[in-house]
């Protein structure tokens, strides 16, 4: 029996062996093809490589390679609608009506330019003008503005769409509301908007009146209409329609939408080829964005040739031309690689034993090695504290100018500072009285928890680092990580649970219109301490009355050097109070291309002029990139 | 007893099995005595540096004895460094493009090489055709290759207290060697660093050691419910029987990773520390003991030595413990092998999709996957990150493994030649 087992198995084994020889000489093609898509990393031959790497199919069209531009990081799941009414249509490409407001598909009547802080018109025919008494902007609309349906675009549009916003209180319509009195047609081609009006007569926040012109969409006023007859009058219906019938003005329009990929293609009677605007249309017929399941894929992809423009955080990015070879580049040559824009911070629960201490919250502060969490945590992808010293700005160089340094170098700390921290908490008072090791206030241990969103990888090795710093001056730090679900609920709605969230990250504002302002309102300001559901900031429930009467007060400010020195008492209050402190610089959008097929992105010393962003070509000013690019010869 | 295990070591598959076993036992034991530095302290700033000796530039620089060695193939060495073919052909491949002719240009002659390029590479100039990253990559060599030649030293300076200028305080001199046993501060890591920026070894050694007293007390966990559960539903029969079975079948048809996930999601990650993680893989891999073991037990309930004892009053108790249990002993060890090595994959699979340990508290050998993992070590060649700690993996499942079927072949009168 064994034997007859034995000789059987010989033969199965050979068989399996002759069968699995016939299959790889009978399939060379099959060897072949990866060999093909291995190709984009020469550089010699794009032009085929390209092609052979993504063959990309959308609907009944295969998308051809040389006309198609490939983003990665924007959209993460199927895009649900097209309605710039809606607030939550997960349509990452066309809509995000925000500081820096995407404008493939929809446009505001300004683009914002985080690189020389100016807005450029879009929509709109030259700059808008303040009254003399600063109660209303006028501004003129683009007599060449036309929608998909080559109708003109004319002010009564700007006008509809705000009191649509307004009557179906929209998140937009809700956010400006208190600053915005309304927006009306002085003729079809004028706007004009009106601030709400303080005790003296002048708007209350010119700032965020401003603000509102390149950070909202203009829809059109003959769809809203359809869509109001549609939803017959409920806002629940108006916000929830999938629109995709939606009248746009912008460069692009829906292609193709599944579970894999959105595409969008371009409308070749766009009215911004007119000389008065661009004078030409955008180089890709089609802006594609595949979904990606996460980060990996999307590195993969990238380093393959079959995405030209990546936002998200590729770690360790310069390893893909240093170490690969790739004609991949960022906008900057070193690090930080990107232009930082945003500060994520970490911020106490003041309830907690010993947090309410500013000694016990500025130790630490001083303690954390923050060249570690910018070397490791962000792979160098941040200015360091040494390049950009602390304070509420961000590193451009706009915002750097904003505030007096030498007023307050004394203040700024560099980080891991152990000795100074040590000092600092035995001078407070706050020492070890049980000889545990760790420091002790009411003969209490002094024991922390460090927390972030799980998987949130950039900050949970960043809070790692917070939580070594901790053993260094005798306080005890562990770190935490809850889902994302359950950490919005509980940071955003004060007061904070007593356990569990005693140190925890959340973000700051990037670069917009409004900044550094907004960030700073967002940071500091009283408005938001014990509020729930807030969304804006100062998670710490900060209240401070010079802070808060300094942030009410700088909107209205006209005199320069006023407010320079308004900015730099607000930086003084937030080093010496430390209700929070930033752990890193973050790029308001990550920003790596790929030369295997289109070249001329944006990038330092390109010699365009206006700078234009490292911003994906989407985001504000930087859709001007988009006119710029050509193919790799 | 000592029959049995002259049997075992007899096994040429569980000797082999064994020694592998012990081996890695022998380095998560003897390890930390000889590098007791944490395994979890973040020595690098920056992610991922290769493994190798790290020398002390600085010590260096201040080594107390400076040697002098004049060595034929030093220059060439440095030269070939940052020189290599592909940069060659590169810069021939620029000269070309900014109008040099051809034969003009001897890619293999250094200096007349550096000489053309020193006088043809212009960065302001903007060359058709040539992609951005190419323009920056040439900016790139063109930093790399300064000094190359050099036949000078390097000054070391430092700057002055009292006035702030710099004063000379020695020379560097291309013939300058130190010996590295003199430097003072040396580190090797032989599997480089993490992303993170902690040793790999040491975080690896730790980490196995984590992973193996994971995969023991769930392994324990398991057989223990297993056993008893199995040994009850067998012996006692009737009722019991039915519910004990009823209850495993609704496990077994539930499969137990799905289960584990779940669990383990809902316990939150504040909760879950190596034991709470060992204790949920224990709770729900019983199934197939308990099963193996009731239906060994059936076979032996009747047995005569089983009935002998019954009839001479002995409790059920005494009977399983002394008639029954150690007819299927090493079954159950074989068994406990089994659940100890899947439960080391259970945990790695579970670490991989985010619902691990949490991190920073001890090293598992699935944290260390999901890290590398995220900060996407896969795609960038750091192997060192990901591939020891899968050969790990492999050898200590593959140990046991091993292990089991020596024990079967000796065991398993079916299997024994």
């Amino acid at each position: 029996m064994k034997r007859l087992m034995f000789v059987l198995t010989i033969i199965v084994v050979f068989t399996l062996a002759l069968s699995a020889c016939a299959t790889a000489t009978e399939a060379p093609a099959a060897t072949e093809a990866p060999a093909a898509t291995e190709a984009p990393v020469a550089t010699e031959a794009p032009a085929a490589s390209g092609e052979a790497a993504a063959e990309v199919v959308a609907g009944d069209t295969v998308l051809p390679r040389e006309e198609t531009l490939y983003f990665n990081g924007q959209q993460w799941s199927a895009v649900v609608c097209w309605n710039p009414y809606s607030s939550n249509c997960n349509n990452a490409m066309a809509i995000a009506q925000q500081d820096n407001a995407r404008t493939i598909m929809f446009e505001t009547p300004y683009m914002y330019n985080m690189m020389d802080g100016k807005v450029y018109p879009l929509l709109a025919d030259g700059p808008y003008a303040w009254d003399e008494g600063m109660t209303k902007i006028t501004f003129k609309l683009n007599a060449a503005a036309k929608w998909s349906d080559g109708s003109a675009v004319t002010a009564d549009d700007v006008a509809y769409t705000w009191a649509s916003h307004v009557k179906y209180n929209t998140g937009t319509g809700a956010a400006n509301i208190l600053y915005v009195a309304d927006i009306v047609a002085v003729d079809p081609q004028t706007v004009e908007v009106q601030a709400v009006l303080g005790d003296d007569g002048k708007s209350i926040n010119p700032l965020l009146v401003q603000a509102y012109l390149s950070s909202n969409y203009v829809m059109q006023k003959a769809w809203t209409e359809a869509l109001e007859a549609r939803a017959a009058g409920d806002a629940a219906a108006f916000m929830a329609d999938v629109a995709e019938d939606v009248v746009y003005s912008g460069p692009y329009g829906k292609f193709f939408s599944d579970d894999t990929k959105v595409v969008y293609i371009r409308n070749d009677a766009y009215w911004g080829q007119d000389a008065s605007m661009w004078g030409k249309l955008p180089a890709p017929k089609y802006l594609a964005h595949i979904i990606y399941k996460d980060n990996a894929a999307g590195t993969t992809a990238l380093a393959a040739g079959e995405v030209d423009v990546s936002q998200q955080f590729n770690s360790n990015v310069q390893d893909l031309w240093l170490e690969q070879g790739l004609p991949i580049s960022t906008y900057l040559p070193e690090a930080p690689y990107g232009i930082g824009a945003s500060l994520p911070t970490a911020f106490f629960n003041t309830a907690s034993l010993g947090l309410d201490n500013v000694a016990v919250r500025k130790a630490i502060a001083m303690a954390v090695d923050y060249d570690t969490i910018i070397a490791n945590a962000m792979t160098n992808q941040s200015a360091t504290f040494t390049q950009v010293p602390r304070s509420l700005m961000n590193p451009t160089p706009g915002e750097q100018a904003a505030y007096d340094k030498a007023a307050v170098a004394d203040l700024q700390w560099a980080g891991n500072d152990i000795d100074g921290a040590i000092a600092l908490l035995d001078e407070a008072g706050v020492v070890d009285t049980d000889g545990d090791g760790f420091r002790d206030i009411d003969g209490k241990k002094l024991s922390y928890v460090a927390t972030c969103p799980n998987g949130w990888s950039d900050w949970q090795a960043a809070i790692e680092v917070v939580a070594a710093a901790g053993a260094k001056i005798g306080i005890e730090i562990t770190t935490q990580y809850p889902e994302w679900g359950v950490y919005q609920t509980v940071v955003t709605n004060s007061p904070l649970p007593a356990e569990g969230y005693d140190i925890f990250m959340m973000w700051s504002d990037g670069a917009g219109p409004t900044q550094p302002w907004g960030r700073i309102r967002k940071l500091l300001s009283g408005e938001f301490a014990g509020t729930t559901n807030n969304w804006n900031g100062n998670w710490s429930g900060f209240d401070n009355a010079d802070a808060n009467a300094l942030i009410d007060a700088i909107p209205t400010m006209t005199d320069a050097a006023e407010i320079k020195a308004a900015y730099t008492e607000l930086v003084k209050i937030y080093l010496t109070e430390v209700p929070s402190f930033t752990l890193m610089y973050r790029p308001q959008a990550f920003h790596t291309v790929n030369e295997s097929v289109w070249t001329n992105f944006p990038h330092e010393g390109d010699g365009t002029d206006p700078a234009v962003p490292p911003l994906n070509l989407t985001d504000g000013y930087s859709v001007a990139g988009l006119y710029n690019l050509t193919l790799v010869k | 007893m000592k029959h049995t295990l002259q049997q075992v070591f007899r096994s040429s598959k569980f000797v082999t099995g064994f020694c592998i076993f012990a081996a890695i036992l022998m380095v998560v034991i003897f390890y930390p005595l000889f590098v007791p530095n944490p395994p979890l302290e973040i020595i690098a700033q920056g992610s991922f540096f290769p493994p190798g000796t790290y020398v002390s530039t600085y010590d260096t620089v201040f080594s107390s004895k400076a040697y002098t060695l004049n060595l034929t193939d030093a220059a060439t060495k440095r030269i070939a460094a940052k020189l290599g073919d592909q940069e060659r052909n590169d810069i021939k491949e620029y000269l070309m493009l900014v109008g040099v002719p051809e034969d003009q240009i001897d890619s293999t002659n250094t200096i007349l090489l550096l000489d053309l390029w020193e006088k043809n590479y212009d960065p302001t100039k903007k060359i058709s055709g040539m992609i951005f990253s190419k323009v920056r990559y040439f900016e790139r060599l063109n930093k790399s290759l300064d000094g190359l030649l050099s036949e000078e030293g390097l000054i070391l300076a430092s700057p002055n207290i009292d006035t702030g200028t710099l004063e000379q305080v020695g020379i560097i001199n291309l013939s300058d060697y130190v010996n590295i046993k003199e430097v003072a501060s040396v580190r090797t890591l032989p599997l480089g660093t993490d992303n993170f920026g902690r040793d790999v070894l040491t975080q690896l050694v730790k980490a196995t050691s984590v992973s193996l007293m994971i995969g023991l007390i769930a392994g324990l966990i398991a057989t223990f419910i297993g056993l008893v559960l199995g040994l009850l539903s067998g012996y006692v029969g009737g009722m019991l029987d039915d519910i004990i079975m009823f209850i495993t079948n609704l496990f077994t048809v539930i499969p137990s990773f799905v289960l584990l996930i779940l669990i383990s999601y809902s316990v939150g990650q504040e909760h879950r520390g190596a034991v709470m993680v060992a204790a949920v893989i224990g709770f729900t891999s019983w199934v197939w003991t308990t099963r193996a073991v009731r239906s060994q037990v059936i076979s032996l309930r009747n047995r005569d030595h089983v009935n002998l004892s019954k009839l001479s009053g002995h409790s059920i108790g005494y009977i399983i413990t002394h008639d029954i249990l150690p007819y299927i002993a090493s079954y159950v060890v074989m068994a406990l092998i089994l659940q100890i090595s899947s439960a080391i994959l259970a945990e790695a699979s579970l670490s991989i999709l985010g619902l691990g340990p949490k991190t920073s508290e001890v090293p598992t050998l699935g944290l260390m996957m999901n890290w590398a993992m995220i900060y996407q070590a896969q795609i960038l060649g750091k192997w060192w990150a990901y591939f020891p700690v899968l050969l790990v993996i492999a050898m200590i499942t593959f140990s046991m493994n091993l292990m089991n079927t020596g024990l079967d072949q000796v065991f398993n009168p079916a299997l024994r030649d």
